[in-house]
């Protein structure tokens, strides 16, 4: 049933939209595509699972929170170490530097540990309720929810807060902005420690709908949210919202009707997706410029 | 990089003397020597592990051709390479002699390629990465599971050539393709192919009124890295004589970028060395498997998962690369090759006083005084030194009496 | 006599700026033209559409009598339309012969496919590529620089690079932009004496982008007068010079500042 797709698709598109939202992020705040989003969210959900369930096994809610202070660690780092000695050269280099980062993440715990799948708890219990033929739990009404308060709270944040100016003065003219008493510095871990922030709750949202593997959301999650962004407008923060959800649903679609005979419907579909929407508007749906 | 070679060949002013000469002959034939000796010297697992670094370092070259001389980035090689290596194995398997499936590999591969290239036509930078990207997803996911093509699960044969079955045979014939593929890029570099993709990648417009047709070299850069690509592809599948779809995922490709990354965009000597690093890496890391446990974190169920930790060093040493080292291995190796060129180890021009013998340095000796401040006084342009007829030497020493006014007093080098 | 380039209601908008309405220009053979304007008057655009870089909303560009207006960059460089830049061609990290042996491009003899697989005649040729590059770092003085990485020399020593590439393309008429930029009054008046011999040895009719005032009086047969994308007046550049509108429009950059 197509309605059931469609809802499936919005579910998946929750999670797509929270990373695309930190993809955005970055992009608005450094101009850079960040390859290290998804890891941001599993060094999140690993964290809290090695918390949780090793010696001496926190509750979960800390568990939790000490894995999303785990990812905003991360995030920072990665700003300091790879991102700011790189913040002159070309984009594409720090795009590769990203993936370099991202690579290096995931096969550190593929190292640390075995390739094996791994459960995280699920928010609010396992019972399952029926909408429309499909399957919801409570997990997916709070994604939906994040996804909602954290979209409002960044395009407040970006619009109101005198912060959130700053953020953006700063990617636009960096010169400019230092002249005018930003800390370009403070503003670029902000935006990094805010993305890995976003990742990681992104991360934690997903993890417990399945199982979770090293390097999970980058090798699921990661590539659809970069369409979305780029469906929604790399520049624009409620674009990355419709975006993500839109891919959610389009890519349920094909998976879902794309006959058997040709596999990888799903990676058809975002192929085709790119192509068309940078070929035809390349700024996206609600972006001003690509 | 295109600097390493302007300073290396502007650095061949004066032949070396015998005894140089000598030198650097001995030094050459060692090398070739050595690499000539190593499947025949390593034991046939090894010589196999070796033959792994030799097929690596032909994807570098392929991956060279967009990343260093284009300027473009290709985050879905492995569609092009799985695309030659699947390619090859059904050729060979409808009984297509291999001497022929290799070159047709290779075209297959170029065609795949050329479709991105259609596409990079278009949209570029960041964007093309991602598309890119999406392109290596749709052959691993989709075009790599169609049953019909691959054999999916039980993965698709792929023999040896009949005359090269034993491992130490099989990379004596991967090492002449890699020969072939590295005078290609010797010469691609030196005539006007290359210097047309160079041209694209330094300003496309600025190419283009200079007589480069934009969109037929882009395309052709793009088909040739795929040409090389499905090549790699096809000596892959007979080499490991059974492939299958999981031979081709995202993390090969991405280790393949750093690896050419690492090993200094443009320089086939670097992305060589680069390549033999990355493939040879987990034998090393067993070798010295015993030493590592002595450190606190390594315990013995880790030597299972060492080949894992290939993509990890990999990733440090692009991060390294590209913070410290921009120019990769290729930049590091920069004297040895101007050496064996036939120039001098040392950066003549960190060390100028060997290069006195030139007219026009003698005059920008440190300390000697500034001309007076031109009205045009020092300055005889080239008009005048072509009427009122003087020799060459007058009139290049005239540009350089010009070029001196104009510059930062005092500065006898770059 | 015969035009060799001629121009006619040329005109290009960029969103909603029109940077060119209803330019008409014509630059007969081995005249030396001089195009001159306030800065953003679109001088360098006006070249721009006219080497095909960008394509004009309306207008027609003729060279030779045939229309050459749709027809890509590469293809009127081989026609013999060469060009310079205002910021310049020339590729920092190349040698000065190397950035001449790209600019020659056009008239190599051989295929990228024979370069590559080092089919014997390519060996030959590269020789006489270099001969031909050789020959011009002569005529301009540049021998001395030849292997020299560009971006060790001086600003004005690239330009003359730049003029040097553009001369490479083998060309039958010259778009300078700017060739004067960053010299002073004196390298100035001789590159005009550079310009004459290059129209007299080399029959080259030449179209530049000037703002040096005494240049242009004293080296252009004609000039046009472009101003807020449209041609203000043209003439004799003697006429030009004196006409009120020329004058109020240069106001401040009469002494031939930049």
């Amino acid at each position: 049933m197509i309605f059931t797709s469609i809802l499936n698709g919005l579910i998946t598109g929750t999670i797509y939209g929270l990373v695309a939202l930190g993809l955005v992020l970055v992009y608005k705040g450094a101009r850079v595509f960040n390859f290290a989003q998804g890891e941001f969210g599993t060094v999140a959900v690993f964290v809290a699972w090695i918390l949780h369930t090793e010696p001496p096994g926190l509750p979960m809610l800390v568990a939790l929170l000490l894995g999303l202070a785990a990812a905003t660690l991360m995030g920072l780092l990665v700003e300091r170490v790879v991102v700011r000695p790189l913040s002159q050269k070309p984009r594409v280099i720090l795009l590769v530097a990203t993936a370099g980062v991202a690579v290096g993440s995931i096969y550190l715990q593929l190292l640390l540990g075995e390739a094996e799948a791994r459960v995280l708890p699920r928010l609010g219990g396992d019972r399952v309720f029926f909408v429309l033929n499909a399957a919801l739990i409570w997990q997916n009404i709070i994604m939906i929810l994040a996804l909602v308060v954290i979209g409002v709270a960044l395009y407040l944040f970006f619009s109101r807060t005198a912060l959130g100016l700053a953020v953006l003065a700063s990617s636009q003219d960096n010169l400019a902005s230092q002249l005018s008493g930003v800390s370009t510095r403070r503003v670029s871990s902000l935006v990094w420690g805010l993305a890995a922030f976003l990742g990681g709750m992104a991360g934690l949202l997903q993890a417990p709908l399945s199982v979770f593997t090293p390097g999970f959301m980058t090798t699921t999650v990661l590539f659809p949210a970069f369409t979305g962004a780029v469906l929604g407008g790399m520049t624009s923060l409620p674009g990355a919202f419709v975006g993500g959800l839109g891919v959610g649903v389009l890519s349920q679609l094909g998976a879902d009707y794309i006959p058997e005979t040709i596999p990888g419907g799903r990676e058809l579909v975002l192929f085709a997706l790119l192509l068309l929407v940078l070929s035809v508007r390349p700024q996206g749906l609600l972006g001003k410029e690509a | 990089m295109a600097t390493s070679t302007a300073e290396a060949t502007a650095a061949v002013r004066r032949r070396p003397a015998a005894g140089g000469l000598a030198a650097r002959g001995a030094v050459a034939s060692v090398l070739v020597i050595v690499v000539l000796l190593i499947p025949v010297v390593l034991p046939s697992f090894r010589a196999s592990q070796a033959t792994r670094a030799v097929i690596f370092a032909i994807i570098g070259l392929s991956l060279n051709v967009l990343l260093g001389h284009l300027g473009q980035i290709s985050l879905g090689h492995q569609a092009f390479v799985g695309m030659g290596a699947f390619a090859s194995g059904l050729m060979v398997g409808k009984g297509i002699p291999f001497f022929l499936a290799l070159p047709l590999a290779g075209v297959i591969g170029a065609l795949a390629a050329a479709i991105l290239g259609l596409v990079a036509l278009r949209i570029r930078g960041l964007y093309l990465a991602l598309v890119t990207l999406a392109f290596g997803f749709v052959a691993e996911e989709s075009i790599f599971n169609v049953n019909a093509l691959t054999r999916g699960g039980e993965g698709m044969p792929a023999p040896r050539p009949p005359g090269f079955l034993s491992d130490p045979a099989y990379m004596y014939l991967c090492l002449i393709v890699l020969a072939v593929v590295l005078l290609m890029d010797w010469r691609l570099v030196k005539t006007k192919g290359g210097r047309a993709i160079m041209a694209i990648r330094h300003d496309e417009r600025v190419a283009a009124t200079l007589g480069v047709n934009v969109t037929f070299y882009k395309l052709f850069a793009f088909m040739l890295s795929g040409f090389l690509a499905g090549i790699a592809g096809s000596l892959f599948a007979h080499w490991i004589t059974n492939i299958a779809t999981n031979d081709f995922v995202l993390d090969l490709a991405l280790v393949w970028v750093f690896m050419t990354v690492v090993g200094g965009l443009g320089s086939r000597a670097g992305i060589v060395i680069a390549a033999t690093f990355f493939a040879l890496l987990p034998i090393l890391l067993e070798a010295i498997f015993p030493l590592l446990q002595l450190l606190p974190f390594i315990n013995a169920d880790m030597q299972g998962r060492l080949p894992r930790i290939v993509p990890v060093i990999g990733a440090l040493l692009l991060v390294l690369t590209l913070t410290l080292y921009p120019g990769g291995i290729g930049q590091q190796l920069l004297p040895i090759r101007r050496w064996l060129a036939g120039g001098p180890f040392r950066d003549p021009l960190k060390h100028g006083r060997k290069h006195a013998s030139r007219p026009a340095k003698r005059r920008r000796r440190r300390g000697s005084p500034p001309t007076p401040a031109g009205d045009g006084a020092a300055t005889t342009t080239p008009t005048e030194a072509i009427v009122d007829a003087p020799g060459p030497a007058e009139a290049a020493s005239a540009v350089a009496e010009a070029a001196r006014a104009t510059r930062p007093t005092g500065d006898g080098g770059a | 006599m015969a035009q060799l380039l001629e121009v006619r209601n040329l005109s290009i908008r960029f969103g909603g700026l029109q940077a060119l309405q209803g330019v008409d220009l014509d630059v007969g053979e081995w005249e030396i033209v001089g195009l001159i304007g306030p800065n953003g008057a679109g001088k360098t655009t006006f070249f721009n559409c006219v080497t095909g870089i960008y394509r004009p909303n309306t207008g027609t560009v003729k060279y030779r009598g045939r229309d050459i207006t749709k027809l890509p960059t590469h293809r009127k460089v081989r026609l013999g339309m060469g060009r310079t830049w205002q910021n310049l061609g020339v590729s920092r990290d190349l040698t000065v012969l190397q950035n001449l042996l790209i600019a020659q491009h056009a008239s190599v003899r051989y295929g990228p496919l024979a370069g590559l697989f080092g089919a014997p005649g390519t060996f030959a040729e590269e020789r006489n590529l270099r001969r031909d590059a050789d020959e011009i770092l002569d005529f301009l003085g540049l021998r001395e620089v030849r292997d020299e990485v560009a971006a060790n020399l001086p600003y004005g020593t690239l330009k003359l690079v730049d003029l040097g590439m553009a001369l490479a393309t083998d060309p039958e008429i010259l778009l300078l932009d700017e060739p004067t930029s960053g010299m002073g009054p004196d390298e100035a008046h001789k590159l005009g004496d550079t310009l004459r011999f290059l129209r007299e040895s080399l029959d080259l009719t030449i179209l530049m982008i000037e703002h040096h005032v005494p240049l242009v009086v004293g080296v252009c047969d004609y000039v046009y007068v472009l101003n807020f994308g449209q041609i203000l007046t043209r003439g004799e550049p003697q006429e030009v010079q004196r006409h009120p509108e020329v004058v109020a429009a240069y106001l401040g950059d009469q002494d031939g500042a930049a």
